[in-house]
């Protein structure tokens, strides 16, 4: 037989199997007990027939009818009362005449009761089913049998009585268990569900590990799943650093070779340059996005943003030293990102990074809590961007700058990180004249 | 100007070295992390151009020995590693700027110049003493607005003493700043080259202070 697919299904077949088995026994063993209960009565009138027959014979195994006393059901005959003895002398009856052909059979297997008689089953000539009470007595001439028999219908019309209303009782218990069974199903594979639930967030990046702290039966499970997560995310941290190794390894050379170019008379015209610059962007590129690859619970993490935005800042008084750039800081207190440090130094150093290079003089950095997102607006004093400029700032591998060293690969790569941790990034115009670059990042302890 | 750079991959390093020479820079060259910490500590350099990963002694950790020691030479962390966190990481250090590899020595050139400069208390490219114009984002010196040809050992004398018009510069201070660490250095070989500066600019602009060494000056003109 193929077993249902569903642990459900599984679980009810086996419950259903067993609770209808359980009913029926219930059923065949509580009619038995009912039926030997309601035959006990017929019995007793049956014994006392038999005992008062068994006295009446004599020695020789004649039956002396003159000590025969009819008992009262015994005499209205064609109600199925009826007895017979039979001897070596003769044969006598009285009442209905238990068929000749159907003779009684005693029910040895329902062995003797108290008084000695022995139970049986029968039909009177008219047909009718009677149960039998049989003894055997010894008399010189051999064993006589004494039989009384009384209507079966007194004992299986109480019996149907009874059996209506008990029947109907299991019924309603086997449908109540079936109940019990699939609330029992609901609530017992719950906790299975809440693991897909937990797992799924796991997927989607909302938590980093499953919770352990499960039944008995599921917490070898969430273990072993949260070992994999482990895994999954070393080999992917692993993969990461072996093609930022890989990047910054062909970084050297590159330098190397670019140096070695810019002797007089090796490039001439620059063309080998340009493809090193072009190898370069190559690398860059994919160095980006293996820093996009860092491994997950981006959600979970948790940076201060002043003290980012305080440090990018120091970077770019350094690395545009000779622009004399005034920069105004306006955050938010406690502010705190649901990202990376890593990602929030990528992304807005980018950003500031083009802030810096385009300002005449000024950049403004403000932020503010919005909801469950920080909003974080860069501004600068240059010439901006149009409109078609501005679509096509943010496509990958698409350099606007061409001054720089290879940075116009910032806003994309600002753009992929600020999207991956689930915020959004725009440009338009800035108050103060030029480019203002609008980020929204999650906070944390936003929403989750 | 004397500049020390400390760069892992000899290739890069004999190539930039060569191209600062160039542009008329002393170029002390260190191989790793220990041996650049050292010369940084020792030595006297107008700047360090330094490499990151360094075998044997991190660059992060060569530029903190540095500042812990007091030595507050400009430094150019030189690095493959373009992350911004790096960057900031460089700069928490006490880099004074930040370039990363593949680079083109021109900017290389024109970032320790700056640095130098700044480095001196020159927020302008072009300082002045007199008839003489040196603009120290290029590198070059004007007398009467007319470009002056020098030597390279000319230039860095002049380029010291430009960049401290007016104060005197000692003579042990300026044989530093002039001779890369193993060259070999003749005992009067400045006054020499003082000598061949004075017939180039005009006798009175270079200044001798008996018993302690030079200073550029407009006032004795």
């Amino acid at each position: 037989m193929r077993l249902p697919r569903s642990l459900a299904g599984r679980l009810l077949a086996v419950s259903t199997v067993t609770t209808v088995a359980a009913l029926v026994f219930a059923a065949f063993a509580i009619g038995h007990v009912l039926e030997r209960f309601v035959i006990r009565g017929l019995d007793q009138q049956l014994d006392a027939k038999v005992a008062m027959l068994s006295r009446a014979l004599d020695r020789d195994g004649m039956l002396d009818r003159e000590r025969i006393v009819d008992l009262p059901a015994f005499d209205e005959p064609g109600r199925g009362w009826g007895w017979r003895v039979e001897s070596a002398r003769g044969t006598w009856t009285g009442g209905d005449v238990i068929d000749a052909r159907r003779p009684f059979r005693p029910d040895h297997r329902r062995g003797p009761s108290r008084s000695g008689a022995v139970p049986g089953e029968g039909v009177t000539d008219a047909g009718e089913p009677v149960h039998t009470r049989a003894v055997t007595v010894p008399t010189a001439a051999g064993d006589a049998i004494v039989v009384a028999g009384g209507p079966r219908r007194l004992a299986t019309a109480p019996l149907r009585e009874a059996m209506l209303p008990l029947l109907g009782s299991l019924g309603i218990l086997g449908l109540g268990l079936a109940l019990a069974i699939t609330a029992q199903l609901r609530f017992g594979l719950r906790p299975l569900r809440a693991l897909q639930a937990a797992l799924a967030d796991v997927r989607a990046g909302r938590v980093r590990r499953v919770p352990e702290d499960q039944p008995d039966e599921l917490a070898p499970l969430a273990v072993e799943l949260n070992a994999l997560v482990d895994q999954n995310e070393a080999q992917l941290e692993h993969a990461r650093r072996h093609v930022a190794n890989l990047a910054h390894g062909l970084k050297t050379p590159l330098a190397a070779l670019s140096v070695k170019l810019a002797e007089d008379g090796r490039d001439p015209d620059g063309s080998l340059r340009a493809m090193v610059a072009d190898l370069d962007g190559r690398v860059r590129h994919h160095l980006g996005r293996a820093r996009a690859a860092a491994p997950g619970g981006r959600r979970h993490a948790r940076t201060v943003l002043a003290p980012a935005v305080e440090g990018l800042v120091a970077v770019m008084r350094g690395i545009h030293a000779d622009r004399a750039v005034a920069v105004t800081v306006d955050l938010g207190s406690d502010l705190a990102l649901a990202a990376d440090a890593q990602d929030v130094d990528e992304m807005l150093g980018n950003l500031l990074d083009n802030a810096w290079r385009h300002a005449r003089s000024m950049v403004r950095i403000g932020a503010h809590r919005a909801g469950p997102t920080i909003a974080i607006a860069i501004e600068d004093d240059g010439p901006g961007l149009s409109e078609r400029l501005i679509e096509e700032a943010l496509i990958p591998g698409r350099r606007l700058d061409e001054r720089g060293n290879g940075h116009g690969f910032g806003l994309p790569i600002a753009r992929e990180l600020v999207e991956l941790n689930g915020g959004t990034i725009g440009l338009g115009r800035a108050g103060i004249g030029g480019l203002r670059a609008a980020v929204t990042l999650p906070a944390h302890g936003g929403d989750c | 100007m004397r500049i020390l750079l400390v760069e892992d991959d000899a290739t890069l390093a004999e190539g930039l070295a060569r191209a600062l020479r160039a542009e008329s820079f002393a170029v002390d060259v260190a191989g790793n992390g220990e041996d650049g910490a050292h010369l940084g500590a020792t030595e006297r350099y107008d700047a360090a151009v330094l490499d990151l990963g360094l075998p044997g002694k991190d660059g992060v950790a060569v530029l903190r020995e540095w500042r812990a020691e007091g030595r507050d030479l400009p430094v150019l962390i030189l690095t493959a590693r373009d992350g911004w966190s790096e960057k900031v990481a460089g700069f928490k250090a006490g880099a004074d700027d930040y370039l990363t590899k593949p680079f083109r020595v021109e900017e290389v050139v024109m970032r320790l110049r700056a640095l130098v400069r700044r480095a001196a208390g020159h927020a302008g490219a072009v300082v002045t003493c007199g008839r003489l114009a040196f603009d120290a984002q290029l590198g070059t010196f004007e007398l009467d607005g007319l470009p002056l040809k020098l030597t390279a050992l000319e230039w860095r004398v002049l380029s010291v003493l430009m960049l401290r018009r007016e104060v005197v510069v000692d003579r042990g201070e300026l044989i530093e700043r002039v001779y890369e660490g193993d060259a070999e250095v003749d005992s009067n070989s400045v006054e020499v080259i003082i000598g061949r500066l004075r017939k180039k600019i005009g006798a009175t602009m270079i200044e001798t202070v008996r018993g302690r060494g030079y200073r550029v000056t407009a006032g004795a003109a």
